[in-house]
């Protein structure tokens, strides 16, 4: 985990949007989240996701870099112009340099593929406040 | 055909050899000419004839020795057309004017012109036809001797098809024997190819970091969430995210590697001191390891290079140390400056290599011992890199090992002590 400049300045927003294109590991980051005690909504690229953000502005993205459709810098450049920085972004990438991914679209925080459940949880809190009693059980 | 002898007299030679014939002919003709005309009138006929006679030999010599320069040249000549037409790049020589005199086959065909002479003549009708941008061969002569007096340049070139390829320019002056420049040569290479697969390589490494990096995310978390919820075995779910991080580790090495032998531009060249980034590194190590011991005894050694790169090197040596040195035991790392270089040993007191094995050691897959220890971990990833890295910087990596009676891996740099980090 990186160093991020976000915090918590998404205020009582809680909802963690999850934009990944590989479903396994969607389903399985929304798992992790869920399990957290927070909720929780998935996207599988930039296009899906700007939708879920016009539905309802999440506390925290979790972003992938490379997808169809639109991907991580689109969807970056996109939700910036729209929404300016309303949410956090922690870019989710399998690529070699992932601060410097993290760097390009300004982002707030960045995750290595492959990732610890500890990572998650931890940027979880940081950038959403303590966990919940449901967090417990992981 | 016999090939003629090569000339090998120089023009003191030549004028030295007539000066000796000249004088040996004065003395020897004027004597013969006392005894054959004793009388002054018999003596101005035979004067004549004796003049008439060294001119004949010596026009005869003469001949002689300008139809052997001919022939020389004729045969110099053809050998370097031979050589030109042979090479595979494109060839442009170009006179004092700037015109294009000569051009080999392989540039009739980079330029896809119809025959040699469409590409003679003017240089900048030519440049201006195809786009084609010389590098600024004057100021390369000035700045150095050898490969360094050959100016370089990448650009596009339009060919006479008008399909544009990427090529790379070098030209290098013509010297008369002062110096002065009398045209130029240039050749032109043919990069769409590399470029090509260049890029084709630069997507692959990015693509198989992604498509390998995320199916590993996805075993390595759902291990980690079973293990957090106490389902199935802890010990073989411990085993498979330390696998999948090994598995993560090896991909990373290849990338680095791939990446590192792509561009040969990215190493640093700064000074710094080798003995600080030993003691570094085996301090970080320690941290990492839980204080696995290492003895270093550093020295202050100035080097000239890449700090972080060279840190990589001392780092891989010190981790395949670790890894076989036996629990308890300690890993000796030593920096001394011998002559002209600083040299860095490490050694393990582990099983060693075996000599059988010894030969593959910087094969990008080596293991150490493949039946007896599966798991001993892939010892040859980083090894290559490191050994590229330190001939990179001038230097050489190398090791020493007995079965039984572990290995030292050890690198030289050149010792720069009027660096100043």
């Amino acid at each position: 985990m990186s160093p991020g400049r976000g915090g918590l300045e998404a205020g009582a927003r809680t909802g963690v949007l999850v934009v990944e294109d590989d479903p396994d590991l969607a389903a399985l980051v929304e798992m992790v989240v869920a399990e957290a005690g927070y909720p929780v909504r998935t996207a599988a690229d930039g296009a899906m996701a700007l939708a879920r953000v016009e539905e309802e502005m999440p506390g925290l993205i979790l972003l992938d870099m490379r997808m169809p459709v639109m991907n991580g810098w689109e969807f970056a450049r996109a939700f910036r112009a729209r929404h300016g920085r309303a949410a956090p972004i922690v870019v989710v990438t399998a690529a070699e340099n992932a601060y410097r991914r993290a760097e390009e679209i300004e982002a707030d925080g960045f995750l290595e593929k492959p990732f610890e459940i500890e990572e998650v949880l931890v940027t979880l809190a940081r950038f959403l406040g303590p966990r919940t009693e449901a967090a417990a059980r992981l | 055909m016999a090939r003629p002898p090569r000339i090998t007299l120089s023009p003191v030679r030549i004028v030295l050899v007539y000066a000796v014939v000249g004088a040996g002919w004065i003395l020897l003709s004027d004597r013969v000419l006392l005894a054959l005309a004793p009388s002054m009138a018999d003596a101005a006929r035979w004067q004549s004839v004796k003049g008439a006679l060294f001119v004949a030999v010596t026009s005869a010599l003469l001949f002689l020795l300008l139809l052997r320069f001919r022939r020389e040249r004729d045969v110099l000549s053809s050998e370097v057309r031979t050589i030109l037409d042979g090479v595979a790049d494109a060839v442009l020589v170009v006179d004092a004017d700037r015109r294009v005199e000569d051009a080999n086959a392989a540039a009739v065909r980079l330029f896809s012109a119809s025959s040699r002479e469409e590409l003679l003549g003017s240089l900048e009708a030519l440049c201006e036809r195809t786009r084609l941008a010389l590098p600024e061969a004057r100021a390369a002569a000035l700045e150095g001797a050898g490969p360094e007096a050959t100016a370089r340049r990448e650009c596009r070139l339009r060919r006479f098809d008008g399909r544009e390829i990427a090529v790379e320019v070098s030209a290098s002056e013509l010297p008369w024997p002062d110096g002065s420049p009398h045209g130029l040569v240039a050749v032109v290479h043919d990069r769409s190819e590399s470029a090509r697969l260049e890029s084709a390589r630069e997507e692959f490494i990015a693509t198989a970091a992604h498509e390998f990096r995320t199916p590993l995310a996805v075993v390595k978390a759902y291990a980690q969430l079973m293990r957090r919820r106490g389902q199935g075995d802890a010990s073989a779910l411990d085993v498979i995210a330390r696998q999948v991080d090994r598995l993560t580790r090896i991909l990373q090495h290849l990338l680095e590697i791939s990446r590192f032998r792509l561009s040969s531009s990215e190493l640093e060249r700064e000074p710094f001191d080798l003995g600080e980034l030993l003691g570094e590194v085996c301090a970080a190590l320690r941290e990492r390891t839980e204080g696995r011991k290492i003895l270093v005894t550093p020295v202050f050694a100035p080097v000239v290079g890449d700090r972080s790169r060279i840190g990589q090197v001392l780092l891989r040596l010190l981790e395949n140390a670790l890894r076989f040195e036996p629990l308890g035991g300690q890993v000796e790392a030593s920096l001394v400056v011998e002559g002209d270089r600083a040299v860095v040993s490490v050694r393990d007191h582990g099983p060693g290599i075996p000599p059988d094995r010894q030969p593959y050691v910087f094969e990008p897959s080596f293991r150490t011992f493949p039946a007896q220890l599966p798991s001993s971990g892939v010892f040859g990833i980083g090894l290559d890199l490191s050994r590229e890295i330190v001939s990179r910087h001038g230097g050489q990596l190398w090791f020493e090992s007995a079965a039984g009676r572990g290995s030292t891996f050890a690198f030289s740099l050149p010792y720069a002590p009027e660096a100043r980090a």
